[in-house]
């Protein structure tokens, strides 16, 4: 009887799951109760993300594929039914044993609007407390340090800022992006406030309501990218996060880099020509010359390996270092308002430009939902087992659990940041305890010896405490 | 006694440096030394009154005797018949060592006769895709053609040979480039290897054919091999197996050490001493530098305006070559992950190369060349001296894979200019050999061989399992070799190989790591799988199978 009721019930949820808030959760308490017959012993999984490659890399695991009804270790969740389970309403509560794959309010971060103002009020709050990462450079509203976005405005809202801001330099280009859009939709590019004004009076149009109530981003534009073959591209890295507070970061090492298919142009005709400037694969891949063999994307590792043939180790090695620069940065932004759920984990996409004078600019964060390959899965799901502790077979995980993985356990990952460790290695340095030989942070593939990867590694909180002096010497 | 040979080696001394001063004449960088000393001259550095020493000492001083000693250097290196008074002056690259056992008596003259039946063979096949496509071998291109070329010289990616179809009074004389085929690709020419026949040799009635046992070429044993790659044999510390090594030095690591020693060589500027240090490898920021100083290929303002006028060659002509390099480039480079973003620089690269008559010389010269040149003439001229041409002007016919010779030096150079001069200097000195027949030791015949000779006797299972699934273990690996391992193995290890080749001036690296390869792979060779090499390290690779006694 109990399983006719939970086959209903799973049909209906399934159908509609907003609509039957109060239904489902009777469901979801009915089945908690009889799966409790299941093979405990096996790591369960549950996903509503149609994509083999996630299915498959989890059975490759020897984890078994349960229904979002059923008691399930681990969620790969479109972010629909994130919400949902963290909803007030449905009123679900994890156990120790459960996961899940966003952050309930992961949007802090991959708002196009929202990162902004999460950066600027961490900019603004570092400069109250007085904290010399937020020194000022030369004209107004530069930061030495932190100024690793491109000056950007939300629209309507912003508006009389952007124009005064544009007739700074009237010669600049700016970028408008829908805000809760992605993929380069909605994109363009503007040379000209008439050409704003034109489309604010076409998006008031009382036939396109639809518009109106849309929130734009206007960045300026950065014009002078590197090109490499005569031609655009962005790097996309790949940023797990096992916490906010403390802050855990891991970055993927295989990222890669995206070309345009055209040569870059700033030429008025061109500046509608979006094969030339946006360098998102769902835009590509409708261009002519499109080549689906390699997508247009290159290793970082190619990368790197041609700017340091062509321009140098020093510049290549602070460009690197700089990109991680923001990427730390723009999480320890959002880290103070993301609801630091323990049984969230969560990977983001880093979109980052680099410009001719290689330095990068964080243009945006993304869910990890699109674009996903089966290598980055892999890794990535082999991490995850490791950092809280599922093993193959048997369930001995738990949420509780430290969240510090092995090092060998970080396969393509490289530990970013754990705020946890380095405040640990603190406390012994402090109190006199600090051994060269013990450090746990060990990073044999950058640095030399391990005290040195050790100072590497903490270098960016070791800043925090002490001044700005360690990211010009690292 | 002693003194007759003192006396002869002073006289042959003076023949060479006769010789020398001779030559020296008519090399690309002669003018510019030679300005380059006479202001030296003028300075107030050289003193009339002792004129030949304040003359040495400025020469030194400015740099100047480097060039000189590098000049010397690289046409040493470019001499094909080694002469014996060179090997006693201690000029002993690798190259001229082999070359000298290579002289006895043996008959290899049907070598040569299969590289002049391969020439002709290409040279009749480019005819036929001429006819049947009805375009000419060569002719003036036509306005419309010539500015469109030039306006897109940036992005020939964006070239629409379709629009040569403007050109009236030719409309049909060209055609869509789909209807272009590579003229061979290297399992047409491992065919033309396999067909080689020593006539002196009786084969036994029922053995199969398909070794390159028979032929008699010399190659080196892997203890030779261990002698010659000494460096890998003893074990030293190398860049490329792991440069966060400890270094021996007061350096954080092996990369540090190398760096700064390799900035060092740089300022020296010393060729010789360049090619010595690419034997432990080279730091990718220095590697471009080091390549052009060893191969002679620095570029300067004679070059620049050479490559200029190459350049404008491609403006002028419309030889047939063009479409087959267009199509190579998009069959490979274009498609190719690591590569793609160089598909424009080269385009350049390649249609300036067929044009560089600098090239017919010393391909077709060399003693594993067949001569065989066409004479075009061009389209609706009349056949005289000044419309004839060389085609194409440097004698080199492109096959499927050609681009590959070119592509791993995008990631050294930015400049076009520098990655050219580079790239051809790299050709001249090794690949031109590896798509040509010959009994050279750095040939593709020997290089086969050695591989052969390498697996027979350090894996005879292997080789005994290849026989009897009868699969020749040469056409396994025979695309690696031919292509030097570009475009099968990543860029950066790519270069580590390269920096050996330089390193040691031999090609012998190449079978002896495609031997190691497939005996690190065995497991998998067994059960006929050969995984792609994107994860290979090729030096400790490299090192694994010197090392071992």
């Amino acid at each position: 009887m109990a399983s006719g009721t939970v086959a209903e019930n799973k049909r209906v949820t399934n159908l509609s799951v907003s609509n039957h808030i109060n239904h489902s959760r009777k469901v979801l308490n009915i089945y908690r109760v009889s799966a409790s017959g299941t093979d405990k012993t096996k790591v369960t999984f549950c996903t509503d993300v149609d994509k083999s490659v996630i299915v498959h890399n989890f059975e490759k695991r020897g984890w078994v594929q349960v229904g979002p009804e059923d008691d399930w270790n681990f969620y790969w969740a479109v972010t629909q039914s994130c919400r949902n389970i963290f909803s007030v309403e449905t009123g679900y509560r994890m156990d120790d044993k459960q996961l899940i794959n966003h952050f309930p309010n992961h949007y802090e971060l991959t708002r196009k609007d929202l990162l902004v103002k999460n950066i600027k009020r961490y900019r603004k709050e570092l400069e109250r407390e007085g904290n010399p990462l937020a020194e000022r450079g030369d004209g107004p509203g530069k930061y030495l340090y932190l100024d690793f976005i491109p000056v950007t405005f939300v629209l309507p809202a912003d508006y009389n800022m952007f124009v005064e801001e544009y007739r700074k330099s009237p010669q600049s280009t700016w970028i408008m992006k829908p805000c809760g859009k992605s993929q380069g939709t909605g994109i363009f590019l503007i040379n000209k406030l008439s050409k704003l004004k034109k489309w604010s009076r076409e998006a008031k149009n009382p036939f396109n309501p639809n518009l109106t109530k849309e929130s734009y981003v206007i960045s300026r534009y950065i014009d002078n990218p590197l090109l490499i073959g005569g031609k655009k591209f962005d790097l996309r890295l790949y940023v797990l996060i096992t916490s906010f507070r403390p802050l855990k970061a891991y970055l993927f090492k295989l990222g890669f880099c995206r070309f345009c298919t055209v040569k870059y142009d700033t030429s008025i005709q061109e500046l509608d020509n979006m094969y030339a400037h946006l360098t998102n694969v769902s835009v590509q891949k409708h261009g002519e010359e499109y080549n689906s063999k390699h997508g247009g994307k290159l290793s970082v590792h190619n990368l790197r390996l041609y700017l340091e043939s062509t321009r140098g180790k020093a510049v290549t090695e602070k460009l690197f270092a700089n990109i991680i620069w923001c990427i730390i940065h723009s999480l320890k932004a959002v880290a103070p308002v993301m609801a630091n759920d323990r049984h969230c984990f969560e990977c983001y996409g880093y979109d980052i430009i680099i410009d001719n004078d290689l330095k990068p600019w964080l243009i945006e964060v993304s869910q990890f939902l699109n674009n996903l390959f089966s290598y980055l899965v892999e890794t990535y799901i082999i991490l995850l087992s490791t950092v809280y502790n599922f093993d193959q077979n048997t369930v001995v995980h738990s949420v509780k659990w430290n969240k510090c993985p092995p090092p060998e356990a970080l396969g393509n990952f490289e530990l970013l940041l754990d705020e946890e460790l380095v405040a640990q290695e603190e406390k012994e340095y402090s109190s006199g305890k600090y051994r060269k030989n013990k450090c746990p942070l060990n990073k044999t593939s950058k640095g030399g010896s391990e005290d040195e990867a050790c100072v590497e590694a903490t270098g960016m909180v070791c800043f925090n405490h002490q001044g700005a002096c360690t990211k010009s010497s690292k | 006694m002693a003194e007759n040979t003192g006396k002869s080696r002073k006289i042959s001394l003076q023949k060479s440096a006769e010789r020398l001063t001779e030559e020296i004449q008519s090399m690309a960088n002669y003018k510019n030394l030679y300005t380059e000393i006479q202001k030296l001259v003028a300075s107030t550095a050289v003193k009339r009154e002792d004129f030949k020493n304040t003359l040495l000492e400025a020469l030194k001083s400015n740099g100047l005797e480097t060039e000189i000693r590098n000049t010397v250097f690289h046409w040493v290196r470019s001499q094909i018949f080694v002469t014996l008074s060179f090997n006693q002056m201690r000029f002993k690259g690798s190259l001229s060592a082999v070359s000298e056992a290579s002289t006895e008596e043996v008959d290899l003259t049907y070598l040569k006769k299969a590289q002049i039946q391969w020439e002709r063979r290409i040279q009749k096949s480019l005819n036929s895709t001429c006819n049947e496509l009805n375009v000419p071998l060569a002719r003036i291109r036509p306005n419309a053609d010539r500015e469109e070329l030039a306006e897109k010289w940036n992005e020939l990616s964006t070239y629409d040979i379709g629009d040569l179809n403007n050109d009236s009074l030719n409309k049909n004389s060209t055609k869509n480039l789909s209807q272009y085929r590579p003229l061979y690709a290297p399992k047409d020419f491992l065919d033309v290897l396999f067909s080689i026949r020593n006539p002196s040799f009786k084969k036994q009635p029922n053995e199969l054919n398909w070794e390159f046992g028979h032929i008699q070429i010399r190659v080196k044993t892997l203890t030779q091999l261990r002698h010659l790659y000494v460096e890998l044999a003893k074990g030293m510390s190398l860049l490329g197996v792991n440069p966060d090594m400890p270094s021996s030095e007061n350096f954080t690591n092996l990369e540090e050490e190398r760096i700064y020693i390799g900035e060092k060589v740089l300022k020296s500027n010393h060729a010789p001493i360049a090619q010595e240090f690419l034997k432990r490898g080279a730091p990718r920021a220095l590697r471009g530098r080091l390549w052009s100083l060893v191969l002679g290929s620095t570029v300067k303002q004679n070059d620049l305006e050479y490559y200029e006028e190459l350049k404008n060659m491609v403006l002028q002509y419309d030889i047939v070559i063009d479409k087959l390099i267009i199509k190579d480039v998009q069959l490979t480079a274009r498609n190719d992950d690591q590569y793609f973003v160089f598909e424009d620089v080269l385009y350049k690269t390649m249609l300036c190369f067929s044009r560089d008559s600098e090239v017919l010389a010393p391909v077709t010269t060399d003693r594993s060349a067949g001569g065989q040149v066409i004479h075009a003439v061009l389209q609706g001229k009349p056949a005289t001296l000044e419309n004839t041409l060389v085609f194409p002007p440097s004698g080199v016919i492109p096959f499927h894979g050609f681009t590959m010779y070119a592509t791993p030096f995008c990631y050294l150079y930015d400049d076009p200019c520098a990655m050219y001069y580079t790239f051809r200097a790299f050709y001249l000195r090794y690949w031109f050999r590896l798509h040509t027949v010959s009994s050279h030791e750095q040939g593709i015949v020997a290089l086969c061989l050695l591989f052969e000779r390498l697996l027979q006797c350090h894996e005879p299972l292997l080789w005994i399992h290849c026989r009897n699934i009868h699969i020749q273990p040469v056409k396994i690996v025979f695309k690696w070799i031919m292509r030097g391992f570009s475009g099968h193995l990543p860029p950066e290890q790519l270069l580590y190989l390269w920096d050996l080749i330089l390193g040691y001036d031999s090609l012998e690296i190449i079978p002896l790591l495609a031997v190691t390869i497939l005996s690190f792979r065995k497991e998998n060779l067994m059960q006929a799988v050969l995984a792609d090499l994107s994860s290979l390290k090729v030096v400790p690779l490299l090192q694994l199978a010197l090392l071992r006694e």
